[in-house]
């Protein structure tokens, strides 16, 4: 991804920033869960792409660093420490993807049938309608926290549909006859655990999006 | 005799002049003006210190400090220096000792109180004066009665100005952007809100400027005394804010910073326009009485939880404190008239 121009980012506000921010994040999170279903087509090529794609992208250092610099010399605001807060939660989700691109990579995983890959294409549907909703909810937090609060019941929602078919891919993996230690097994236990850690950020971050907006909005 | 009494004038004059700066060390109302970040730290004591200096001075020709000094007393019974010093001394000892228990008091009422137990053993024992006429009963159960309403009317105003604001305003506002710039130009009004808060807290503390009073009405100080003396007092609360109150406005302040400006403005307009009424009736009212109940109102009307044990366990010693300081300052007085020093 090109290099964001400073300046522009510099004039850009607090709110602006994060919404960027998201965006970005949105992005990258997006390509993962891309690049997760190309290596369940058995497309390496490009499964490798969008998985470096992720991990390259520094661009959101770039938005990190000029809302950092914005929000300590703001003059702002009852909502500062939340403002912060908000951006840490979104960066954990980077991270979180990050860290899952970084292990994909380290093995060349053929899937045991076309069952487990259909559960596994099912679990990365509700993760990217989750991440897309997270997104919209964070970059409604400035004009709406109504709606972004609903947004956020509908994320946790999704959340509880997908941990039941994720325990069922669990169930399937372990009833393999596959040998305990097999780096079949520990990839796919290990990425099955992964995109559970990235949906329940993405559902403890919503909660988080709940919180404030039960913190800020006066109710009649 | 008259040297012994000039002394004791000299020390009651310090030690209404010390009272003062302790009205504004003691003084809170600054914090959620620094929590809101509008003004640079020294800038905001340096408003509130003239504020409420100056509510002491302009409001000192009367109001309040007539109420103590002179008012609260029936017809032919005056302050002597030794029962203006024994007010003191006890109001002084009661909240000192309420302070080491934890127990929060109002030193409105430990003075009021104070007040009452001395004229009593003073008509009793002294003047020979029946209690009817020794007290202008109406203005002391105005004053009592006061303490009642105040606190409630600051609930019921807070709570009837929140709903309003909400109905009007604050309901309609959706994202955190409108938020924050709503509560931007809130942080203005809340400068406002405070610097006439100030003001009456000054012009309300009956501590200081009722025994100054009290000197002036028994002719120990004459009117120009009276009013340099006033003057003093009034430098005295800005310093005493100045100086003194900063570290307890720092540390409130820091845990204000995400608290909103525009519930900083209901609490304060509330609780000051509580305090201006009762002000311009001449009565001497707790101020942190009025600013809890104004918190209770707010509270009730973003229905938060409340602690009842623990306000029932405030309001218990709210009560006490008016008692127990006149029992108190009576047996002190009762003391020094037995052992023969008055």
């Amino acid at each position: 991804m090109n290099e964001l121009d400073e300046k522009k980012l510099n004039k850009l506000s607090i709110d602006e920033l994060s919404r960027l921010f998201m965006d970005n994040i949105n992005e990258q999170n997006l390509q993962l869960i891309s690049g997760i279903e190309s290596l369940i087509e058995e497309d390496f090529k490009v499964f490798k792409e969008k998985l470096n794609y992720v991990i390259k992208t520094t661009t959101e250092v770039q938005i990190k660093k000029a809302f950092e610099n914005k929000i300590f010399k703001s003059k702002l605001m009852f909502s500062k420490a939340d403002r912060l807060k908000l951006f840490s939660k979104i960066n954990d989700v980077k991270n979180i993807g990050e860290f899952m691109a970084n292990r994909l990579l380290l093995y060349k995983v053929v899937f045991p049938d076309e069952e487990f890959k259909g559960y596994l294409l099912s679990i990365l549907k509700s993760l990217r309608t989750i991440s897309l909703k997270l997104s919209k909810a964070v970059k409604l937090i400035g004009s709406d926290l109504r709606e972004s609060y609903q947004i956020c019941e509908d994320i946790k929602e999704e959340r509880r549909k997908m941990r039941r078919e994720e325990w069922k891919l669990l169930n399937r993996l372990y009833n393999y006859d596959m040998d305990y230690l097999s780096r079949t097994f520990l990839y796919l236990k290990e990425m099955i655990e992964d995109i559970m850690m990235l949906a329940d950020h993405i559902k403890s971050f919503s909660e988080y999006i709940q919180f404030l907006a039960t913190k800020y909005l006066i109710f009649d | 005799m008259t040297e012994i009494t000039s002394l004791l004038v000299t020390i009651l004059v310090i030690m209404a002049i010390s009272l003062a700066f302790s009205i504004g060390a003691n003084d809170e109302t600054l914090s959620v003006l620094v929590g809101a970040g509008l003004i640079k730290f020294k800038i905001a004591l340096i408003i509130g210190g003239i504020a409420i200096g100056s509510g002491m001075v302009f409001f000192s020709g009367g109001y309040v400090a007539k109420t103590v000094g002179a008012d609260i007393l029936g017809k032919g019974i005056q302050y002597t220096t030794f029962m203006l010093l024994t007010v003191l001394i006890s109001s002084i000892l009661w909240l000192v000792v309420g302070s080491f228990a934890g127990i929060p008091l109002s030193s409105t009422h430990s003075l009021i109180g104070s007040v009452v137990g001395v004229v009593i053993i003073y008509a009793i024992f002294q003047g020979s004066i029946n209690l009817g006429v020794a007290f202008n009963w109406e203005k002391l159960m105005n004053v009592i009665i006061s303490w009642i309403i105040s606190p409630l009317a600051g609930l019921i105003i807070t709570y009837l100005i929140f709903k309003i604001l909400v109905k009007v305003y604050l309901y309609r506002l959706k994202g955190l952007n409108q938020i924050e710039k709503s509560e931007k130009y809130f942080k203005w009004i809340l400068l406002v809100v405070v610097i006439f808060a100030e003001i009456w807290v000054g012009a309300n503390s009956g501590e200081a400027l009722g025994i100054l009073y009290g000197l002036l009405d028994n002719n120990s100080l004459n009117t120009q005394q009276y009013f340099i003396f006033a003057s003093v007092c009034g430098i005295f609360a800005f310093l005493g804010i100045y100086i003194a109150a900063r570290y307890v406005i720092k540390n409130l302040a820091s845990q204000m910073i995400d608290s909103r400006p525009s519930e900083g403005i209901i609490l304060q307009f509330s609780s000051s326009i509580i305090l201006m009424i009762a002000t311009l009736f001449g009565l001497p009212i707790s101020h942190s009485h009025v600013v809890v109940f104004c918190i209770l109102g707010l509270s009730l009307a973003q229905k938060k939880e409340i602690d009842y044990k623990a306000l029932g366990k405030m309001a218990l010693y709210w009560i006490l404190t008016f008692p127990v300081a006149a029992i108190l300052s009576g047996l002190i007085y009762y003391g020094l008239v037995s052992i023969g020093f008055i």
